[in-house]
């Protein structure tokens, strides 16, 4: 039988997508709808004295306007998402983001009032109308000042800044150090960044009195977890509340985070004042209210024997929590966990410190976390290799893991809770194969040199990395073939843009034998399935496709029990392919699912004791633990001496993510990841002051990269399979943007001959002038 | 944000300083003050309209209170200004010396600027204030001319 997996099929989806026919939160129009606007706090830090907001209670137009005071029991803070992981000796203070401030402003953006009026013209003139008197306190934003003594608290009930403290470590760094031939450590910087989604957040709600039913459109990443959520806050059952993530213009960790303000107070007012209601993020709300990530300072070291054997690291960190802290520790566990990548680290000690600032929230972006682990390590590689005189290649070809090490077990703990384990990998082809589609010997015997004699500035970079992937805790589906023919797969996560509808599609029809355009599958629609997380951490076609699998072949199992009673053959001869069940052999006497799915719904007769109804399945996954996924970048670029501009020729990725369902989707996904990472790496800089206002909230300041400056990725798949799933899958959301800061810091340098060392990203043309120029001087 | 810069009135010092003492008269001078009053003793109240950038015709009311008086040499202002696009709030230091050729003001300023005007008005906000600052003392000194000339232009 033909199977789909694997196979490059257009993405179901795409139809909608693009002749505009897809819904977005924004496109819900409801009768009576209302609009909602924020009044947000123009200061980093402050007391709040007062908020006046009688004048914008009488403009007309205006339905109502509340305060934390008008909030009754319904203010409180939101939920610790992720628990700190059972670590020794780990300290953590959880402090969580509020639905409108009472006492205290602790970031530029967050909400203090919220304006429902008859537009949203009307509304934001009324915020205009709102006295906020707040008392200006110190802001925070220097890591290290931050745990200072004298430092202003953001918290001001805990003893200090410091949010966690965690130190894992395996092996003895100590000793290691002591019995190498060269250690060498640097301060390395990597610094915020915004997500930069193209949807803005948004939420509309509509309560209806007779069916005592309140519905959400949200464009969350995990419809399911609000869901229950606001279930409990609103004291309705979870079946009185709908949540829809419908389509979503990208998600990237931003739009799991749980509960924004907004999400709680939209439904709240929009039951309280039964009126539909709509609240859509602006540009500018989105760059001071919508979670980031990145600012971490890490201290580290690596210690090696004169051959570049790695005999360990140590790695201490300040971690840039924001203001609050509702993701724990996710984000600076992936950094310790991440560092360690594809090599063989016998002794390894890593310490981080998280710390609250007076700045928006951080919680997992793409990468979350990861890519600066990867930086880290990357860029000790690189230094060691030059002090060693060992060319970088082949420092690293010394370290990597060898496909007899798996699976690998690294001692310390994940953000899965689990001991961090790779499951499988192959490193070392992966690096030849980048290496020979890069053309690394070419390149340093003929081009560079070649170049460099026209006075050109052309460098090559190759980085890897590990990713953990597809984590728990569990995911869900349910399959159901309906007398049409068709097939329905409903799954509670929700989908940002992954292709989830082509994909989940592939692994059913396969099981079904069925057309995969026959298998409609809907996704992020809590009254379809309502048990699941949501989609985070490259875990959807792992968690949620494994789960689909399932169901689909618990179907399988009814169709060709009932096909071998209704054909009156031995069900091991029944042959499921082109949407029909026949027996094998017997192509006379064969039954469509559609009318199998008829037959399985009579009405007289349908049910005896133990048989179920129709042809459905439900079935869940949750994997003991998350895989990794693995890939190798190589680029060249090539530097402006004058502007410091970086124009990037070739960009090649080797990655594996076990095995693919659908090469197109999977590159799809490296394609945007690589344009993620290059922003990432050369121009999105969110840029605070000293008094913690961003200083550049709009896109015209805020650089991302523009077509002309992603190029074309050159992809190789390779693919181990994952041996904690039965289709030995790995997640590769988030594999395009993990690896770039590293691969452009290395390729600059290179570029440059090595008069500047970069220890910091983003990069910007403007920081690289100023290496280039203080490296002149 | 901190703006440093000297000015030389062409007139004497007294003159210079009851200028700058009058509610009216600075009102004038300050490049968008729609008004300013003393509300007691060294507070004065007004509001302004800013544009900067992309943010057109803001409106901030606008609280000045005067400190460290010594007269004629020096005193200092605590700024306070505040509207739906932003706030500035700082201090700012001025001193007078009488030099040959009339009057040579110092001043410097250290504000902080918050919200919308920070966010986005970024690339031009010292620019901004640079320009604002040298019209506000330009209309000052015509403002002096005039009353040395024998008659206010108020």
């Amino acid at each position: 039988m033909a199977s789909y997996i694997g196979e490059r099929v257009r993405r179901n989806e795409d139809a909608r997508l693009l002749t505009g026919r897809a819904l977005f939160v924004d496109d819900v129009q409801l009768p009576g709808m209302a609009h909602v606007a924020f009044l947000r706090s123009d200061h980093a830090h402050g007391r709040l004295r007062g908020v006046d907001v009688e004048d914008a209670r009488r403009y007309p137009g205006v339905i109502a306007v509340f305060t934390a005071a008008d909030l009754g029991d319904f203010w409180q803070p939101g939920p610790l998402l992720v628990p700190p992981p059972p670590v020794p000796g780990l300290e953590f203070h959880a402090r969580t983001q509020v639905p409108l401030a009472r006492d205290k402003v602790r970031h530029v953006g967050e909400p203090i009032a919220m304006v429902v009026a008859e537009s949203r013209y009307v509304a934001e003139d009324a915020l205009a109308l709102i006295a906020v008197d707040v008392e200006p306190l110190g802001a925070v934003g220097d890591l290290e000042a931050a745990l200072l003594p004298d430092a202003p608290k953001v918290h001001d009930e805990l003893a200090s800044n410091l949010a966690a403290r965690v130190r894992q470590q395996k092996g003895d760094y100590d000793r290691a150090r002591a019995d190498a031939d060269l250690v060498v450590s640097r301060r390395f910087v990597y610094d915020r960044g915004a997500s930069a989604a193209i949807e803005n957040r948004a939420v509309a709600a509509a309560w209806d009195p007779k069916s005592e039913e309140l519905t959400i459109w949200d464009t969350t990443q995990a419809p399911i977890p609000i869901r229950n959520g606001l279930a409990r806050l609103l004291g309705l059952l979870e079946s009185q509340v709908n949540v829809i993530a419908p389509f979503v213009g990208g998600g990237f960790g931003p739009k799991i985070m749980m509960f924004y303000p907004e999400e709680v107070l939209v439904p709240w007012a929009a039951r309280r004042l039964g009126r539909p209601l709509k609240w859509t993020e602006d540009r500018h709300e989105n760059f001071g209210a919508t979670t980031q990530e990145r600012s971490q300072v890490h201290d580290a070291e690596i210690a090696l024997t004169r051959e570049g054997r790695i005999l360990g690291v140590r790695d201490v960190f300040l971690h840039d929590n924001g203001a609050y802290n509702a993701y724990g520790l996710t984000v600076p566990i992936n950094s310790q966990c991440t560092l360690l990548g594809m090599y063989r680290v016998p002794n390894y000690e890593s310490e981080f410190k998280a710390v609250f600032t007076t700045r928006t929230q951080v919680t997992p972006v793409r990468g979350a976390g990861r890519q600066h682990g990867v930086f880290v390590m990357e860029r000790l590689l690189d230094l060691a290799a030059r002090e060693l005189g060992i060319d970088r290649l082949e420092l690293r070809r010394r370290n990597l893991l060898s496909p007899d090490e798996f699976p690998h077990n690294h001692e310390i703990i994940f953000q899965d809770f689990a001991p961090l384990t790779y499951d499988s990998g192959d490193y070392l082809p992966a690096f030849d194969e980048a290496a020979a589609l890069i053309g690394y010997d070419r390149f340093y015997r003929e081009e560079q040199p070649r170049l460099r004699a026209e006075g050109r500035r052309v460098g090559l970079g190759i980085v890897g990395y590990v990713e953990g992937t597809g984590i728990g805790p569990y995911e869900g589906a349910r399959v159901t073939v309906e007398p049409s023919g068709l097939v329905r797969v409903a799954t509670g996560v929700g989908t940002q843009g992954q292709g989830h509808f082509t994909a989940f599609a592939q692994l059913v029809a396969d099981a079904l034998g069925v057309d995969v355009e026959q298998v409609r599958v809907v996704t992020g629609d809590t009254r379809e399935f309502h048990w699941g997380t949501g989609t985070f951490a490259s875990r959807g076609a792992v968690v949620a496709g494994t789960a689909c699998r399932s169901a689909a072949l618990a179907v399988r199992d009814k169709v060709v029990a009932l096909a071998a009673r209704l054909l009156d053959a031995a069900p091991e001869t029944i042959e499921l392919e082109g949407g029909r069940a026949r027996g094998r052999g017997r192509d006379d006497a064969s039954l469509s699912l559609g009318e199998l799915a008829a037959r399985a719904n009579p009405l007289r007769g349908a049910v005896t004791p133990g048989m179920e109804p129709g042809l459905e399945a439900t079935a869940y996954f949750g994997p003991d633990r998350g895989n990794t996924a693995n890939g190798v970048h190589a680029m060249i670029v090539e530097v402006d001496p004058e502007t410091a501009d970086v124009k990037i020729l070739r960009y090649v990725v080797v990655h594996d993510c076990g095995r693919l369902i659908n090469p197109l989707i999977v590159e799809g996904q490296i394609q945007g990841g690589v344009a993620h990472g290059i922003g990432n790496a050369f121009y999105e800089q969110l840029h605070y002051n000293e008094d913690g206002q961003l200083l550049n909230a709009s896109l015209m300041d805020y650089l991302l990269p523009v077509a002309t400056d992603v190029p074309d990725v050159e992809m190789a798949h390779r693919e181990t399979p994952s041996p904690f799933n039965p289709s030995g899958l790995k997640g590769v959301g988030e594999a395009g943007c993990i690896a770039t800061g590293a691969l452009f810091a290395q390729a600059v340098e290179d570029a440059l001959g090595h008069a500047v060392e970069i220890r910091g990203i983003p990069l910007s043309p403007d920081r690289l002038f100023h290496l280039m120029r203080e490296a002149r001087a | 944000m901190k703006v440093t810069g000297t000015f030389l009135f062409r007139g004497p010092r007294e003159a210079v300083w009851d200028l700058l003492q009058d509610p009216a008269v600075l009102a004038k001078a300050m490049p968008g003050a729609e008004r300013l009053e003393r509300t007691e003793g060294d507070r004065f109240e007004g509001s302004m309209k800013v544009s900067l950038g992309p943010v057109t015709a803001a409106r901030f009311t606008l609280v000045v209170e005067l400190a460290d008086k010594a007269a004629p040499e020096r005193f200092a202002m605590r700024i306070d200004s505040q509207g739906p696009l932003g706030f500035t709030r700082g201090k700012a230091l001025v001193e007078l010396t009488p030099v040959d050729e009339g009057t040579m003001m110092s001043y410097s300023s250290d504000l902080q600027i918050g919200g919308r005007i920070a966010a986005v008005g970024q690339r031009v906000i010292d620019m901004a204030a640079r320009m604002m600052t040298e019209k506000g003392l330009e209309s000052l000194q015509k403002e002096l001319d005039a009353r040395l000339a024998g008659g206010s232009r108020a």
